[in-house]
């Protein structure tokens, strides 16, 4: 498990972090998103044991994480802007991370060499972008870490890459209970892959809940209504977004489909139906209520 | 054995239950016969492991699929058509009707259509 509790970091004053709490369950695939400069990249850095907390606790496996050898070993990570040693061949790299894992899995590092198109000869850094990241899951898996932490994963693969990573780590999750922190802007592929979701802004996190029960808890519908007027809604409704295009009348209402349906139906609708809502729309109308929306601007 | 439609607006864990649903009613899983593991399923759509786990919980208490511990899901033998899927299926016949309805189909018209599915 990874627990961040309260966790404040400050730069010159500056709170990136501002009592941020995160649990990423053992075995669950966790996605952080949220706008630039939100704090996802400071949190994943506090997970991998390279910024001190200014306070609060930062606990992974059990134990706070930074200076902790033991548990280091335990997690790896692709971040945004990774790292080769100059001329460096995958080889060379391969040595270098067998060295601080010590379940660094010799039989995988050969076996990838059939899934990655990585030449073994020639060195990382002068590889294109696609192929340095491609590098990096090939290092990173081999690892056979317990938690991943992914910062913007599967910028720059291509689209047969892309689902070849995910489909490699589907399968550690499946068998040998990876625990996967990834953050992305990508919320369309993020809704295939993840089951819990936390959502920053502003270095604190707005919610953070299962992405079936974030899901299931907000939706949209779409209302045609019988008299030529809106009717006033039901009382106690959360809506947090209303339009309407001619008679269509879309409300985006925090709560259960059927409770909703049902309280609607009382107002005898001429059509009514109920949406699910896709990750990317939950985000959009999730923040809109942080000031952080859209902005119509003429040009 | 199944796709997902990324442009569908329903979640993956129902597109995943309504297509092995299909493929159970229809015949193409024969009865008995054992559904992909979720490790091969997760691997071969590149989805989370959990939501499949979700999809196969669900279809089993469903009545469709059945699991032997340490072996897999299986399809279930067809038993009598469960009352929350007839209930389902029941209210998009009612919808279908009302356009039809709308596109002038005589109720005679509807009836012939019903007698044909019979005699396939």
């Amino acid at each position: 498990m990874i627990e961040i509790k309260n966790v404040v970091k400050s730069f010159d004053g500056f709170h990136a972090l501002d009592g941020t709490n995160i649990t990423v369950p053992d075995g669950s695939i966790y996605g952080l998103v949220g706008p630039n400069g939100a704090g996802k990249s400071t949190v994943i850095r506090h997970i991998t044991g390279i910024y001190r907390e200014t306070s609060g606790e930062v606990l992974v496996d059990g134990e706070p994480i930074y200076e902790n050898p033991a548990k280091k070993a335990l997690v790896a990570s692709i971040p945004d802007d990774w790292f080769y040693f100059s001329s460096a061949t995958i080889r060379d790299m391969m040595k270098f991370y067998r060295g601080f894992y010590p379940a660094f899995d010799m039989d995988r590092y050969e076996k990838f060499k059939e899934v990655f198109t990585i030449p073994e000869k020639s060195a990382i850094r002068r590889l294109s972008k696609g192929m340095q990241k491609q590098a990096a899951f090939w290092l990173a898996m081999c690892c056979r870490p317990k938690y991943l932490i992914l910062d913007e994963p599967v910028d720059g693969l291509d689209p047969v890459m892309r689902r070849q990573v995910w489909s490699l780590m589907m399968a550690d999750v499946e068998e040998y209970g990876t625990t996967v922190l990834v953050s992305s802007h990508n919320l369309r592929e993020l809704e295939d892959v993840c089951d819990h979701v936390g959502i920053m802004s502003k270095g604190k996190v707005l919610l953070e809940r299962s992405l079936s029960d974030l899901q299931e808890n907000i939706v949209k519908m779409q209302v045609v209504w019988n008299s030529e007027d809106t009717p006033a809604l039901p009382e106690g409704l959360q809506v947090l977004h209303t339009s309407h295009v001619g008679r269509v009348y879309t409300y985006i209402i925090r709560g259960r489909a059927e409770d909703i349906k049902g309280r609607m139906a009382l107002l005898s609708p001429l059509m009514m139906e109920a949406l699910p809502l896709s990750l990317e729309e939950i985000f959009i109308y999730e923040l809109g209520g942080e000031q952080y929306a859209v902005k119509e601007i003429i040009l | 054995m199944l796709t997902l439609n990324y442009r569908d607006s329903r979640p993956i864990y129902e597109q995943i239950k309504d297509g092995l649903r299909k493929l159970i009613v229809t015949g193409a899983l024969r009865p008995d016969e054992k559904l992909p593991s979720v490790r091969a399923m997760a691997t071969d759509l590149a989805i989370n492991p959990n939501t499949i786990h979700r999809a196969y919980g669900e279809l089993e208490s469903e009545g469709y699929i059945y699991s032997v511990p340490g072996k897999g899901s299986f399809a279930a033998p067809v038993q009598a058509p469960l009352e929350i899927r007839r209930m389902e299926l029941f209210q998009k016949i009612r919808e279908l009707i009302v356009e039809l309805r709308y596109l002038g189909v005589s109720d005679e018209e509807m009836i012939a259509l019903v007698k044909e599915g019979e005699a396939k």
